[in-house]
């Protein structure tokens, strides 16, 4: 596509190349040439080889062709001319923005820095290990000094700090009150209150006075008052009463009894009547061996636990090891209850195993098989009705599971949140699916991973909402699940969450809070809530945040202005969705520069295996990672054009050489049996060729 | 502007003009001839001679220049045309190329010098890659005239595109040694020790390993002379640094000797902003020289325009070095900084030949460390070394350890030009 002749005075030193067929004698103009933002996905398919000797656009405005040529023909001074002399000077951006700032020529007082005035940061080494220069902490980077005026003569080879510029004695002026707190990380933190939001922090130990490290401005080490080191606080803890059931049978009560869970034979159809959209339901009990047997798509997959003591997310939970409660369902017309993907087919080829959100190679599943009205799958009354019914039976096991005999306990352990004040504090954002019908959630139930007491966030706006860690693994969200069952996050998944876990249990950070954002499904509400929760950002003054999201595509939109509304609060962000090849983001923005992809599959596509490109365990090291990176000010180097698999493969190997510690990588696809749905369509061409 | 061709542009004394003040002169005219040790020198334009004064001939070149010229008389002896022609050895030394020529080497062999290890300087690479014949034709003639059955091309293994041109054009008798990228890989004894694993003794000139060596630039005199009978009237030169339109090297390829370096300096996009000094020749060897009074010899490899130097008045120790910058250089250099010279010592490797500084083993260091206390006990408190890769790598791994910041004379150009820094060597 052409480019206008606004574009072509901006993009003067951009290559050019002619968009379409241009004639000899014809004076150049801007309407000729190819948009220069569009050549790396011509080079990539062929259809441009860009020569070295090519001219620039502001060379050929103006100029004359000497010889007719074709579309997406580079410009040379072959086939043109009249070509006008560039002054390239004029065009200087800043690079490696990030690197300490160096004069290259010696400067007088008064003078501004200029980003020329830098020395290349190729030098520093061998400047540093010569003794020329000292790139202490002290050092501003170059980004940082450009533009800014010395206050004195200064050398060549000099590394700029913040005491040779103008301005800082004047901004600490301003400043009422500054306290110093020394924190068990070994970080210095400097507070200034009615500042201007600056946030100053530098390693301690390092001698002299603290330097900013955002800024450029120094702080008065006299004003500062050190702190006592703070100790971990415990805020709540949770219960897990584990009990272990080997088998499931239908029978005249629902009970447990050892190791056998009864479901009550008239439970379905008492469920089947509470609910008006609901035609047909039934209960299948799925053993180990019958793994292979056919399933309509997978709707959710549910720990079955309920509450001995205390609200949910603290007290005592108690949880049945060994079953799992799928829900499944059409309408009447046999249509799957899903949008955009769906898992129906052999059970054993279309699951994930293992992943958090998935059954585990071995469980029982308590199947429901849930039959609505024809063409109510799409509205959300009809999966709702689904998951209501199947919670009708649950909830009569939950019953039975408080009545369970204390005997019957096989394991008891105990999740503790603790709040790390000193350490980076960190908020966990998840956004959840809600443009409505199965793109929905239920928050904050009675009973985990219930639906009474619990609202859809739908009916709630979509607003973002804080929940404590405890909340998410208690299963405070009853997830209605299914946008592609390969990236959805099913209610077990909250239940399991590693990143919620890890990030708890990490000892370095001081994990804050857990917020739930919607989805919604029309944009300017996207930006709504987008904007609820930055302001919720802003006043929790975390040090970092990571945003998660499930599915891919119409979601993107939030989750990238999410990213923004926290980015641009200076808050360091992590943004962490299933991306690869077929969910690659369809919008971004500068803030957006440390992504972590959850692709686990071979291909980087949504292959409706369920679970299978959720976030899973190694995700969470690498998130958690890549936030503390990105907190410490470390470089994020950028992606390449196409997605690549050893992107995280050199990812989880350098972490596991700074740590010492072997990442668990999951299996993915391969591991399974070939799905329908792999062999006949996204598997089909590999296996025709072989 | 007036061209000033000077009298001594080769190893030996001044030439002697045979032209007089006010006479016109044809371009590729002889204009003077040597007397004892030295090289024929042509006029490179056509015009009047203006003025000669004692080291030079200034010629008010005509308003029209032809690329014609005169050409040398024709010759049955090959050496006869070279010696007419007023080759001399065009990477720097300037030693008059007839007489190095002069030799039997029926048991020896010609080595074509194409290791361009001034790192800042590009057209003999620039040559070979787009004209190798030019140069292959000049080995074969200096093969013929020493009678060497054979010989080499050494060149920097990382100048993978000349190869490839170069090969594409060789005969069974010439073979290429590929050479490591270091400095001062282009120096005569060290290409000898590269090729037969054995060091000459800096007294040693290579006819006693059997061997001459030639510059590339030379060769393709040595071609011209031969085939176009064309006296050495024009100059390939780099022209390179703190220019308008960027650092990127100029290749200039035959230039009229005698031509203005602020000529060419100003048709390459004109010096940006402020500048420290003009470097004529490479950034090791070279000499800085006046802007206004420089001009293109038989001998210039190029014209590099350097950011200023930084400013550091305090006490500093020269460590001098034969491949690279001598004391006076050195002494310029700190000079230019504004810093106090407290000492100088010279590298152990030096020694004297007949008022040459040589080094024993270019490119293999002999230690530093002595030499750094030295200077140290002198009062120094930085130093300035002009030492080779290897050399240099030394001294890192000594001076910063007693505390001494180093400079190497050759920063201000490599900053200029964003060219790594002679520091330590990489551990490979």
């Amino acid at each position: 596509m052409s480019i206008t002749a606004e574009q072509a005075m901006e993009m003067k030193s951009e290559l050019a190349v002619v968009c379409c067929r241009i004639e000899e004698g014809v004076v150049i103009e801007a309407e000729h040439l190819e948009d220069p933002s569009i050549f790396p996905d011509l080079v990539d398919s062929g259809l441009l080889d860009i020569p070295a000797d090519c001219l620039k656009i502001g060379e050929v405005i103006g100029a004359k062709m000497t010889k007719t040529v074709d579309s997406l023909t580079p410009l040379t001074l072959d086939i043109v001319e009249g070509t006008i002399k560039l002054e390239e000077d004029e065009h200087v951006e800043l690079e490696d923005e990030d690197e300490k700032a160096v004069l290259k020529f010696n400067k007088g007082e008064g003078e501004i820095i200029a980003i020329e005035d830098l020395e290349n940061p190729m030098h520093f080494d061998k400047l540093t290990d010569s003794l020329l220069i000292d790139l202490n902490d002290k050092v501003l980077s170059r980004k940082e000094a450009v533009g800014k005026k010395l206050t004195r003569d200064v050398e060549a080879l000099t590394p700029i700090t913040p005491d040779m510029l103008e301005g800082y004695e004047a901004i600490v002026e301003e400043t009422d009150k500054v306290y110093q707190r020394a924190a068990n990380d070994g970080i210095l933190r400097i507070k200034i209150d009615e500042g201007k939001g600056i946030d100053i922090e530098v390693p301690l130990g390092m001698g002299g006075t603290p330097v900013a490290r955002e800024v450029p401005f120094k702080a008065k080490e006299k004003e500062a008052v050190v702190e006592e080191k703070e100790e971990e606080k415990v805020v709540r803890k949770l219960t897990r009463k584990h009990f272990q059931i080997d088998q499931v049978k239908l029978g005249t009560e629902t009970l447990i009894d050892g190791t056998t869970l009864y479901i009550r034979e008239d439970a379905c159809k008492d469920a089947i009547e509470t609910e008006k959209l609901v035609t047909d339901m039934k209960i299948d009990i799925i053993t180990p061996d019958k793994y292979d047997e056919y399933s309509n798509t997978i709707m959710d997959v549910q720990p079955i636990a309920t509450k001995e003591e205390g609200q949910l997310g603290e007290g005592i939970t108690r949880v049945i090891d060994g079953v799992v409660v799928l829900v499944t369902g059409t309408d009447e017309n046999g249509v799957q209850i899903g949008e955009f993907g769906s898992s129906e087919g052999r059970l054993e080829r279309n699951i994930m195993w293992g992943r958090p959100g998935s059954p585990d190679k071995g469980e029982i599943f308590i199947k429901t098989d849930v039959t609505i009205k024809e063409g109510t799958g799409m509205e959300r009354p009809g999966p709702m009705a689904v998951h209501k019914a199947t919670d009708m039976v649950v909830q009569e096991i939950r019953e039975a599971l408080k009545e369970a005999d204390e005997d019957l306990i096989v394991n008891t352990d105990e999740l503790v949140q603790k709040r790390r004040p000193g350490k980076k504090k960190v908020v966990i954002i998840k956004e959840i699916m809600g443009q409505g019908a199965m793109h929905d959630n239920y928050l904050l139930p009675v009973e985990p991973v219930g639906t009474l007491g619990a609202k859809a966030n739908v009916d709630l706006g979509n607003v973002p909402i804080m929940v404590s860690p405890l909340q998410v693994l208690d299963g405070c969200v009853h997830a209605l699940t299914c946008i592609g069952p390969a990236s959805k996050e099913t209610s077990r998944h909250y239940w399991r969450e590693p990143l919620v876990l890890e990030a708890m249990n990490d000892e370095e950070i001081d994990l804050a809070g857990v917020i739930f954002v919607g989805s919604p499904q029309i944009n300017s509400e996207k930006y709504y809530v987008s904007e609820l929760l930055g302001m919720i950002v802003e006043s929790m003054d975390v040090d970092g945040a990571i945003i998660t999201t499930e599915g891919f595509g119409n979601n993107h939109v939030d989750f990238a202005s999410h990213i923004e509304q926290v980015g641009k609060r200076d808050v360091p962000v992590v943004g962490v969705t299933y991306a690869a090849v077929q969910g690659q983001l369809v919008v971004g923005n500068e803030y957006m520069d440390a992504m972590i992809d959850l692709n686990k599959s071979r291909q980087g596509i949504e292959n409706e295996i369920l679970g299978n490109n959720c976030l899973a365990y190694e995700d969470a090291i690498r998130i958690l990672y890549m936030l503390k990176a990105k907190m410490a000010g470390e470089e994020i180097v950028a992606p390449e054009r196409s997605w690549k698999p050893e992107v995280k493969s050199n990812n989880i190997d350098l972490i596991e050489k700074a740590t010492g510690k072997e990442i668990e990588i999951a299996p993915n696809e391969t591991s399974l049996k070939m799905s329908k749905k792999r062999r006949e369509i996204y598997e089909k061409d590999e296996i025709e060729e072989n | 502007m007036d061209i000033s061709i000077l009298l001594r542009q080769h190893v030996g004394g001044p030439c002697k003009p045979i032209v007089s003040e006010g006479e016109e002169v044809k371009r590729g005219q002889l204009i003077a001839v040597p007397e004892g040790l030295g090289a024929n020198i042509h006029s490179s334009v056509s015009g009047k001679v203006k003025k000669i004064v004692e080291d030079r001939i200034l010629i008010q070149p005509d308003g029209e220049q032809s690329p014609d010229y005169i050409k040398i008389d024709e010759h049955d002896n090959l050496l006869e045309s070279i010696k007419a022609a007023g080759i001399t050895g065009a990477g720097g030394a300037g030693f008059p190329t007839h007489i190095k020529l002069d030799a039997d080497l029926k048991d020896g062999c010609v080595i074509a010098n194409c290791v361009e290890c001034e790192t800042a300087l590009h057209h003999n690479i620039r040559l070979l890659e787009e004209d190798p014949q030019l140069v292959i034709k000049g080995i074969q003639y200096a093969m013929e005239v020493t009678k060497a059955p054979r010989a080499y091309i050494a060149i920097k293994e990382k100048n993978t595109q000349a190869i490839d041109a170069l090969e594409k054009h060789l005969l069974d008798n010439i073979g290429i040694k590929k050479l490591k990228d270091i400095y001062p890989m282009g120096e005569e004894r060290a290409i000898i020790h590269a090729i037969f694993d054995q060091w000459l003794e800096p007294t040693q000139l290579p006819l006693e390993a059997d061997c001459v060596v030639l510059n590339t630039e030379t060769l393709a005199n040595i071609t011209m002379a031969i085939e176009d009978r064309k006296p050495v009237i024009d100059k390939d030169i780099t022209i390179i640094g703190q220019l308008n339109g960027g650092k990127e090297p100029h290749i200039l390829f035959q230039v009229p000797i005698g031509t203005p370096i602020k000529e060419l300096i100003e048709r390459c996009g004109g010096i940006h902003g402020e500048y420290g000094e003009i470097i004529i020749g490479g950034p090791y060897t070279g000499k800085a020289e006046d802007l206004d009074t420089a001009v293109v010899t038989k001998m210039s490899g190029g014209a590099i325009v350097t950011i200023p130097f930084p400013k550091y008045e305090g006490p500093v120790g020269l460590l001098a070095c034969a491949c690279a910058a001598d004391e006076a250089r050195l002494r310029d250099v700190a000079g230019k900084m504004g810093a106090q010279v407290t000492g100088v010592v010279e590298c152990k490797n030096i020694v004297d030949v007949r008022g040459a500084k040589k080094c024993k083993t270019p490119g293999d260091c002999p230690g530093q460390a002595e030499k750094v206390i030295e200077l140290k006990r002198s009062g120094a408190e930085r130093i300035i070394i002009s030492n080779c890769s290897d050399c240099s790598n030394t001294v890192m791994c000594c001076a910063p350890k007693m505390g001494i910041p180093v400079y190497h004379h050759t920063d201000h150009v490599f900053r200029t030009l964003d060219y790594t820094l002679t520091r330590r060597l990489p551990m490979d």
